[in-house]
């Protein structure tokens, strides 16, 4: 099996190879025929690391410890759903887990725009499969995930750490790495735009939605880092500025900035370069952020090796696309000049040029201060480090800025507003700021970061609901239907705005949780008798006892205590500490929380005794933390909105290219290995198990034991024969009466499936791969159809027929491109 | 078009200048220096009194009975020296864990700051350091 892997990885290389050269000599000689057959190989690609992807997983759902990866991060304790996820649990199995994205993100991308922007699509292709090439050729070289022992494997698995097994560590990296591989798709795009000199502004049609979704990947990748720190690392914060989130968050600031300078170009044709260059940037900074996170170059809490050859191969690759890049822009730059001029200051545009500007500044200097102890020590000799102290005092003041921007910036009017207009428009806004920064000081809240930027929360607010309120108001003028049917088809009409200040509303929230982290914290560390209190901040704590449990698992050391404020008990909180079977001598903090809108109280069990029943907690009293996360639910929907297609249902209309429908029946055949396998291991005990590959299935057509029954769940003597099951393993008899009690009910030996024959479990595990084979064989079918030239003569037309949806828009795109 | 040029260039200049010393002040506040056990051994003088990033794997760690004093040992190529810290510690703070300690040197040992404990987290991406303890 992992022999197969290996092989499909290889195979994928030469298809990308294949796809990268068909597409290059077809764009250059325009040959529809060449671009044709490196489209479908591209589309081969993607059905290749599905099947890769199949084996990884089957390997881990079935145990296969003679795989390196698999026994290296996974163990036969460990519950389907982190089995699976340790597919990406590693190095190895990530830098697969990016190709798989990339290659399914780039097909679908070349699926949809296949018609629209024809003349852009071969350099799209041959720049995703160049891509793909280089990790593929990590993988094959240096990190083949489907390496196995030599010499004896061992019987199981070394597990997953125990921190890392919990919900957020699963779906947190994931997010990311989706994040991270859909900025490739702009990329792509960008350059397909700058090599054909199609420099119109028809790619950033094409990239506007792929940006939008990475960067809602990537926005929900770190809150969800934030949420797994303040939740399982146990010390009362959510972000460390740790060169790990920050490479996170690099990309995630330039691809910010696309979003609103995408805007300027739409509307007037500025800022060309500035966002090709973004767009270049963006991707560059995902292959760095992998880079600086793989490679050891960064010393880090996370503990990352050293890997100089990685290392090695990175640097190489970064240089490339630099070079690539940033040559053709230069080469371009006559092409790219701007149609019109900065009119004004006081103009939406120069609101989002500053915006540009301090994202911009705000990547590079988290990338400077990120790197800073690598480079003093290039530099100097020394390693210098600077910590979170430092990068807060530069980022609390940019983030404010930030967020007045936020405010500012859309209630300007393009070109020039007036100064009725300013009145107009910023009168109940700067009310507002006023009045929260005076009850803020009223409060006694005296740290002018977080009341200041409560102030300013309560200004952008207050605009994003004079936008919502003002367009709501004219709607109704129009339409005279009531307010809240205005509303919504104000935000239906023009998703992209509306769904844009739901996004803002969002980021305002956030930032109230960020401010509640500056103004006030109480942070105590307890150490208390059985029945004994301490108080913290406006709560008093008390101590009941240490509890001590056991589970399959691990064994559970629980402290009981109890939480109230003003003489009345709000809360039992159970801190605990957990140490699991095999990491005995790591135990994992497991924080209580006390949730609430206004603070949370975070418990934590630093220490204990069990004997004396002393517990030694950590408090700490967190402000506004929740509505980080109410924010980003906000800020999901806004974008949601923002993503909807431009016709409404136009989505459930879309003319979906049949290789595509072809495609995703490949993938789903191909994940029934992996289901197949997966079923095997549906909580049942061992017993039943056991006992459904020794009786028969009475249903007289399959001749089968109950486990192997070709009629499925649905067959009438299977179901007979699974309830008798359950009542006899329910009396609690053991296999060998269950088994008598079989025969003396059917009244005759044929009922076992006697002898009982290793034969059937064969089959039964045979059946995976069976159906690994065929999806193989299907690819090969579908990777002929698709290079073979479906309609011999593309010029001789067909008779006329009536121009559909696609051609009309493409018709749109060339007429614009006129002016 | 060019006196624009030139202007556009002189306030990025103007810009970069000022951010460049702002952040250069900043900075010199906000440094520790990030160090091996061994290299501070080297010349224990020159370090003292300064903020240090001090990083090394723990050996010999003692828990004062009924406290959060916690008295290690930190090691890094066969250099050693004792360090003191107060407070909660993280999870995989234990003995051989590879650490990186905030605090300053003090007498004959090492004073952690609050909170200055990092334990390198579990990776998912390379677990052997842990186990190259001592190294």
């Amino acid at each position: 099996m992992a022999a197969l892997g290996s092989f499909v990885l290889l195979a994928t290389f030469v298809v990308a190879s294949y796809a990268l050269a068909a597409s290059v000599a077809g764009g250059r000689r325009r040959s529809r025929a060449l671009i044709e057959s490196g489209v479908g190989a591209f589309y081969m690609t993607a059905a290749l690391m599905a099947v890769a992807s199949g084996v990884i997983v089957h390997a881990f759902v079935t145990g296969n410890y003679a795989i390196k990866y698999v026994q290296r991060y996974s163990d036969s304790a460990q519950p389907l759903a982190y089995k699976i996820t340790s597919y990406w649990g590693g190095l190895d199995g990530s830098i697969m887990f990016w190709v798989l994205l990339l290659s399914v993100f780039g097909s679908i991308a070349v699926a949809t725009n296949r018609e629209r922007h024809r003349e852009l699509i071969p350099w799209v292709v041959a720049i995703i499969a160049a891509t793909e090439m280089f990790f593929i050729f990590i993988m094959v070289v240096h990190n083949n995930p489907f390496d196995t022992f030599i010499a004896a494997s061992p019987a199981d698995g070394k597990g997953l750490n125990p921190l890392l097994q919990n919900f957020y560590m699963a779906i947190h990296p994931p997010s990311l790495y989706t994040g991270f591989v859909a900025m490739t798709i702009p990329y792509a795009f960008g350059m397909a735009a700058l090599i054909t000199g199609h420099l119109d502004d028809a790619w950033l049609r094409a990239v506007r939605r792929w940006t939008m979704i990475g960067w809602l990947f990537l926005t929900f990748g770190l809150t969800l880092g934030m949420l797994w720190a303040y939740e399982e690392l146990g010390w009362g914060g959510f972000w460390g500025w740790d060169p790990v989130e920050n490479a996170g968050l690099l990309p995630w600031f330039t691809a910010t900035a696309f979003l609103h300078s995408v805007m300027v170009q739409e509307r007037r044709g500025m800022l060309r370069v500035w966002n090709v260059t973004l767009v270049i940037t963006t991707f560059f900074l995902t292959i760095f952020g992998t880079f600086m996170t793989r490679s050891g170059v960064v010393q880090s809490v996370h503990a990352f090796g050293e890997d100089r050859w990685l290392a090695t191969l990175f640097t190489v690759f970064m240089v490339l696309i630099v070079t690539f890049s940033f040559g053709w822009v230069i080469y371009r730059l006559p092409l790219l000049k701007s149609r019109h001029e900065l009119d004004s200051w006081a103009s939406r545009e120069a609101a989002f040029l500053a915006n540009n500007w301090i994202l911009l500044f705000s990547a590079f200097f988290v990338l400077f201060a990120t790197m800073f102890p690598t480079l003093s020590e290039a530099v100097r000799g020394q390693r210098l480090t600077v910590g979170p102290p430092f990068f807060n005092l530069w980022m609390r003041p940019i983030g404010l800025i930030l967020l007045v921007l936020t405010g500012i910036a859309p209630l300007l009017a393009w070109r020039k507003s007036t100064l009725t207009n300013l009145i107009y428009q910023f009168t109940w806004p700067v009310a507002a700021t006023m009045v929260t920064g005076a009850a803020v000081y009223a409060l006694g809240i005296r740290v002018w970061s977080s009341g200041l930027c409560f102030a300013l929360c309560a200004f952008v607010g207050a605009t994003i609901v004079q936008e919502f309120i003002r367009g709501a108001q004219v709607r109704q003028g129009a339409s005279g239907a009531d307010i809240l049917t205005a509303l919504i088809g104000l935000v239906g009409r023009q998703r992209r705005r509306y769904g844009g200040y739901i996004v803002h509303l969002g980021i305002v929230l956030m930032f109230l949780g960020f401010a509640g982290q500056g103004y006030k914290q109480h942070e105590e560390n307890l150490r208390l008798r059985p029945g004994e209190s301490a108080t913290v901040g406006r709560f008093t704590v008390r101590h009941d006892g240490i509890g001590v449990t056991n589970d399959e698992q691990k064994q559970m050391i629980t402290g009981h205590v109890t939480v109230s404020s003003g003489g009345r008990q709000i809360a039992q909180m159970a801190p605990a500490r957990w140490f699991f079977a095999k990491h005995e001598d790591q135990p994992t903090t497991e924080v209580a929380i006390r949730r609430s809108v206004g603070e949370d109280v975070y418990v934590v069990l630093a220490a204990y005794e069990v004997e004396s029943q002393i517990g030694i907690y950590a408090v700490t009293v967190n402000p506004l933390v929740n509505w980080i996360w109410l924010g980003f639910g906000i800020l999901a929907i806004g974008t949601g909105i923002a993503l909807l297609p431009e016709r409404a249902f136009a989505l459930a209309g879309v003319k979906v290219p049949d290789a595509a429908v072809t495609t995703t029946l490949l993938l789903l055949i191909l994940l029934l290995p992996a289901v197949a396998g997966a079923q095997t291991v549906v909580p049942k005990s061992e017993l039943r198990k056991q006992l459904e590959g020794d009786v028969m299935c009475t249903c007289g057509g399959c001749k089968a034991p109950m486990n192997n029954c070709p009629m499925g769940p649905a067959c009438h003597g299977l179901k007979e024969q699974s309830e008798k099951l359950d009542r006899f393993i329910a009396q609690g008899m053991t296999r060998e009466q269950i088994r008598a009690a079989f025969v003396a009910d059917h009244g005759g030996q044929d009922v076992l499936a006697a002898p009982i024959d290793e034969g059937f479990n064969k089959l039964a595990w045979a059946l995976p791969y069976v159906a690994g084979a065929t999806g193989a064989a299907l690819v090969g079918v579908a990777a002929r159809r698709w290079t073979r030239r479906r309609d011999p003569a593309p010029d001789a037309l067909p008779a006329p027929a009536p121009i559909d949806d696609a051609l009309r828009a493409r018709l749109d795109d060339e007429l614009r491109d006129l002016d | 078009m060019r006196s624009k040029a030139l202007k556009i260039a002189l306030t990025c200049a103007v810009l970069a200048a000022a951010l460049g010393g702002l952040m250069y002040t900043t900075l010199s506040d906000g440094t520790e220096y990030y160090i091996h056990v061994d290299e501070v051994m080297q010349d224990r003088a020159a370090w003292e009194g300064k903020r240090l990033q001090l990083h090394g794997f723990v050996a010999d760690l003692r828990q004062r009975p009924n406290s959060l004093d916690y008295r290690f040992n930190v090691q890094f190529n066969g250099k050693v020296i004792t360090a003191d810290y107060t407070g909660v510690v993280p999870d995989t703070f234990k003995n051989e864990s590879e650490v990186v300690l905030k605090g300053k040197l003090h007498g004959s040992g090492f004073v952690v700051e609050p909170n200055g404990v990092m334990a390198k987290c579990p990776s998912k991406y390379n677990a052997q350091t842990v186990r190259t303890a001592g190294s």
